[in-house]
C-alpha cells in the first residue's frame, strides 16, 4: 500500500517534470538560434564592410573629381543586391555624390540630413581613402536578415514549438495512461485481496469439514471395532453362559459336567486370545523379546505349520544364512507367521474349498538402511490374491473378506502392531490372481542367540507357602485366593499398594502376587519398596495391560498376563519362589 | 532716411548676395580644373628618381600662361599626397621642369619639347591644340579629360584604373 502510494507521489511531480523537459527543449532551441543569429549578423557585418570597402575603393576617382554620373554608376552595379536599403556615397564635404535608396525615395543632400537607419538594419560606413587622403565617405544600410531567413528562424521556432508541445502532449497522455494503469492494478489487487480472503474463508470451512469426516470415520471404525468385539465376545460368552446354566443342574452325570467346564475353559481361552490380538494391534501388548534366529524359528514352526496348512498346500522354506538375530517376542512372531500363513491357506481354498498351492517361506539379508540393518521374511502363496482396495484395508481391525465365523478378522492387525511393536514393518504384495507376498521386515540385532528354553523348568510343584496377594478388583482378588487356597496355599488379601506394604511390615510372607494397575501405589511401585524393605521377598506380577510395563519393563521381575491359568500361575510363582532362595 | 530708401536698399544687398552665393554654387570651368591638377597626383605613380626626396612636397608646375591663378595655390593647399603637401611652382619656360612631377604646359610648344621626362603633362583644350598626358576638355557642360596613356607609360608613369575609368577617353 505504501509502495503504491510512493509510486503515485513520483508521478504528481511528473507534470513539473515533462513542462520543465519542454521548456529546457525550447530554451536550448532558442539559445541556438540566438548564437546562430549572432555569428550570422557578425558574418554579415564583415561581408557587407567589405561591399562598403568596394564601393569606396570603387568611386573615390569619381568621388574626387565630383564625376557623379560615374560614382552613380559604380553605385547602380550594387542595386543587385536587393538586401541592400540604401547607399549613399558623400565627398569630403559631407555632399552627397551619388546614392541609391531601395523604396526610390532621393538620397539625402549631405550625411547630417541621413536619417538613422531602421532598427532591423546595419550601417556600414566605409572612408574613401585615396593616397593616405580621406576624401569622402560611403554609407550602407543593410536589412539584417533576409526575409527567407527569417521566414525560416520563424519556421525552426515554430517547429520547436511544435516539438515542445508534442513532448507534453505525449508524456502526459502517457502519464494518463500510467495512472489509468496504477489505478487498474490498485483495484485488481483489492479485488486479489477479497479473493484471497474467501479462501482463506473457504479453507478454514473445509479444514472444519475434514475434521468432522475425520471424527465420523474415527466414530464408524470405533463402532466397527466395538461391534466385531461384542459379536465374538458374545459368542464366546453364549458357551460359557449355557455351560454354567447346564452346570448348575443338580442330577448332571460327572462327564457330561467335566465336558462343560472344558467348554467353558475353551471358550474363556478363545476370548483372551481375542483380547490378545487386540492388545497386538494396539501395540499395547507386553512383549517379552529375546533374541533369536529367525531361521531356526521357522525351522522350529515346520511340523506346526504343515498341520495347519492342510495336505493340499504345499511349504517350501527358502532360507538364506541370515548375519544377524532379531529381538522380538517369540510367542508373537509365532502368531504372526500362523496368522500370514493361515490366510494364505484360505485364499489358496479356492471357492470350492478344495483348492491347493504353494507356500513359499523366504528370509533375506535387506543390508542396512538408514542405519539400521534389516532382515526380511517373506511369505508367497499362490492364492486368489487381492484388488488395491482389499489392499489397503487388510490391517484394519475386524476387516475381513471371510464370511461370518471364518475369521475374526483381528490376524493381520496382529501382525502389523507386532511389527511395529518390534520396530520393523509388514510389507504387502498382491494381485488378483496372481497370489499374495507378506512382507516381515524386522531389525538386526549383533548379539549372541538367547537359549530358548521351551517348557521352562519341571512344573515342580509350589509347597504350601504364605502368599500375599495384592488385587483392586473384588472379583479377580477372590478368584485368586479360591484358587491358591485350594492348592493348599495360605493366602492373605490387600486392596491397595499401601495396604500390601503395611501387611508385609507386620507379617511374614513367602511371595506377593501383585496386580500391576491399581489406584495409588501400583504394582510396581510395590515391588520397589518391598525390594527395598524386604530384598529377600520375591514379588510377582499379574497384569491385563499395562502402559507402564510395554513402556518401561518390568525391572526383571515376572510377569503373568490375564486372564490366567490355574497352571501358568503356580508356575510362575514356583519359579519366582525357587530364583528367590 | 525715409522708409523707401531703406527698402531698396535691403532689396539691392539681398540680390547681390543671391549673385555671389549663384557665383560660389557654379564654379567656372577654370576653377574645376585648378581643383582638379593636385588631385591627379593620388592616381599616378613616378618612377622613384622622380619622386620628390625625403618628405619634399610634390611638385605642381605650370609652365608658361597661367590660366588659374590663387584658386590653383588653394586647391593644391588642401591636398595631401601620401602625406606630402603640394606646392606650385610658375615658370615661363621648360628649365627646371625636371624638379616637377606635375607640369600644366600653358601653350602647344612645350608638349613638344617635354621629351620623355618622367613628369605628367597636362594640357588644356582651351589654350592648346598639342595634347600632354591628360588633356583637359568641356563636354556637356563638364570639364572632362582625356588620358594618353601609352604617353604615360613612354615616360615610365603609372595612371590608376582607377582615373582611367573617369577620362573621357584613353589613347593607348
Amino acid at each position: 500500500m505504501s509502495r503504491r502510494e510512493r509510486i503515485h507521489s513520483g508521478w504528481r511531480s511528473a507534470p513539473i517534470a515533462i513542462f520543465g523537459i519542454a521548456l529546457l527543449i525550447l530554451l536550448g532551441g532558442v539559445a541556438v538560434i540566438v548564437i546562430n543569429e549572432s555569428t550570422y549578423s557578425r558574418a554579415r557585418v564583415e561581408q557587407t564592410q567589405g561591399l562598403a570597402d568596394v564601393l569606396a575603393a570603387t568611386t573615390s576617382a569619381a568621388v574626387d573629381f565630383d564625376d557623379r554620373a560615374a560614382a552613380q554608376q559604380a553605385v547602380d552595379a550594387f542595386r543587385v543586391n536587393n538586401q541592400i536599403r540604401l547607399i549613399g556615397v558623400f565627398g569630403r564635404d559631407g555632399k552627397a555624390v551619388a546614392g541609391y535608396v531601395r523604396d526610390g525615395s532621393p538620397i539625402a543632400s549631405t550625411i547630417a540630413a541621413m536619417p538613422p537607419p531602421p532598427e532591423n538594419d546595419f550601417r556600414i560606413e566605409s572612408p574613401i581613402v585615396q593616397a593616405g587622403q580621406h576624401i569622402g565617405t560611403v554609407y550602407l544600410d543593410i536589412d539584417r536578415e533576409s526575409a527567407s531567413r527569417r521566414a525560416s528562424r520563424y519556421l525552426i521556432l515554430l517547429g520547436l514549438f511544435v516539438l515542445a508541445a508534442l513532448v507534453v502532449a505525449s508524456l502526459g497522455l502517457a502519464q494518463a495512461q500510467l495512472r489509468r494503469a496504477n489505478r487498474e492494478l490498485a483495484s485488481r489487487a483489492e479485488a486479489l485481496a477479497q479473493a484471497n480472503t474467501l479462501l482463506e474463508e473457504q479453507i478454514e470451512e473445509r479444514a472444519k469439514a475434514e475434521d468432522q469426516l475425520r471424527q465420523s470415520q474415527k466414530m464408524q471404525a470405533l463402532g466397527q471395532l466395538t461391534g466385531g468385539i461384542a459379536h465374538d465376545f458374545n459368542n464366546q460368552l453364549t458357551v460359557i453362559q449355557g455351560s454354567a446354566d447346564m452346570l448348575a443342574r443338580a442330577e448332571l452325570p460327572d462327564a457330561k459336567r467335566i465336558r462343560f467346564a472344558q467348554a467353558i475353559v475353551q471358550a474363556a481361552t478363545n476370548a483372551a486370545s481375542l483380547t490378545s490380538q487386540l492388545l497386538a494391534f494396539a501395540r499395547r501388548q507386553p512383549l517379552k523379546p529375546e533374541r533369536l534366529d529367525l531361521n531356526d524359528l521357522i525351522r522350529e514352526m515346520d511340523d506346526l505349520l504343515d498341520r495347519t496348512m492342510g495336505e493340499r498346500v504345499k511349504i517350501v522354506l527358502d532360507l538364506h544364512p541370515l548375519a544377524c538375530r532379531v529381538e522380538v517376542d517369540r510367542t508373537q512372531l509365532q502368531s504372526a507367521i500362523l496368522n500370514i500363513a493361515s490366510n494364505a491357506r484360505d485364499a489358496m481354498r479356492g471357492k470350492d474349498g478344495d483348492g491347493g498351492g504353494t507356500l513359499t517361506i523366504r528370509t533375506s539379508d535387506l543390508g542396512v538402511s538408514d542405519g539400521k540393518r534389516m532382515v526380511a521374511m517373506e511369505i508367497e502363496d499362490t492364492g486368489a490374491g487381492m484388488n488395491v482396495d482389499t489392499m489397503e484395508r487388510i490391517f484394519e481391525p475386524f476387516f475381513t473378506t471371510k464370511s461370518m465365523g471364518q475369521g475374526t478378522g483381528l490376524g493381520l492387525s496382529q501382525v502389523y502392531g507386532f511389527a511395529s511393536q518390534s520396530g520393523g514393518e509388514v510389507r504387502v504384495r498382491s494381485e488378483p490372481g496372481k497370489g499374495t507376498a507378506l512382507t516381515l521386515v524386522l531389525p538386526c540385532i549383533d548379539a549372541a542367540v538367547t537359549p530358548h528354553a521351551l517348557a521352562a523348568e519341571p512344573g515342580a510343584a509350589l509347597p504350601p507357602a504364605k502368599i500375599l496377594v495384592v488385587e483392586d478388583n473384588e472379583d479377580v482378588g477372590a478368584f485368586a485366593e479360591t484358587l491358591l487356597s485350594e492348592l493348599g496355599h495360605q493366602v492373605t488379601r490387600a486392596a491397595t499398594g499401601e495396604q500390601a506394604l503395611d501387611l508385609t511390615r507386620a507379617n511374614e510372607f513367602d511371595i506377593v502376587l501383585s496386580d500391576v494397575v491399581m489406584p495409588g501405589m501400583g504394582g510396581l511401585k510395590l515391588a520397589e519398596a518391598l525390594a527395598k524393605e524386604q530384598p529377600g521377598l520375591p514379588v510377582v506380577l499379574a497384569t491385563g495391560y499395562s502402559q507402564e510395563i510395554v513402556e518401561g519393563g518390568s525391572g526383571g521381575r515376572p510377569v503373568i498376563l490375564k486372564p490366567y491359568r490355574l497352571a501358568t500361575l503356580s508356575e510362575a510363582l514356583a519359579q519366582a519362589m525357587r530364583r528367590a532362595t | 532716411m525715409n522708409a523707401g530708401g531703406a527698402i531698396l536698399r535691403a532689396v539691392v544687398g539681398v540680390a547681390m548676395l543671391c549673385l555671389s552665393m549663384a557665383a560660389f554654387a557654379q564654379p567656372t570651368d577654370t576653377a574645376v580644373k585648378a581643383a582638379f591638377l593636385p588631385r591627379f597626383a593620388r592616381y599616378v605613380s613616378w618612377p622613384p628618381a622622380a619622386m620628390p626626396r625625403g618628405s619634399d612636397p610634390f611638385v605642381l608646375c605650370v609652365v608658361g600662361a597661367d590660366p588659374f591663378g590663387a584658386a590653383l595655390d588653394e586647391a593644391a593647399r588642401s591636398q595631401l599626397i601620401d602625406g606630402r603637401r603640394v606646392i606650385v611652382r610658375r615658370m615661363s619656360s621648360l628649365a627646371g621642369v625636371e624638379s616637377c612631377q606635375i607640369a600644366f604646359l600653358g601653350s602647344s610648344q612645350f608638349v613638344g619639347q617635354m621629351g620623355s621626362r618622367p613628369v605628367l603633362t597636362v594640357t588644356d583644350s582651351a589654350s592648346t591644340t598639342q595634347r600632354g598626358i591628360i588633356h583637359f576638355v568641356v563636354a556637356g557642360g563638364r570639364v572632362r579629360f582625356f588620358i594618353d596613356q601609352g604617353k604615360a607609360a613612354q615616360r615610365g608613369l603609372t595612371i590608376s584604373s582607377r582615373l582611367l575609368a573617369l577620362a573621357a577617353g584613353v589613347n593607348q
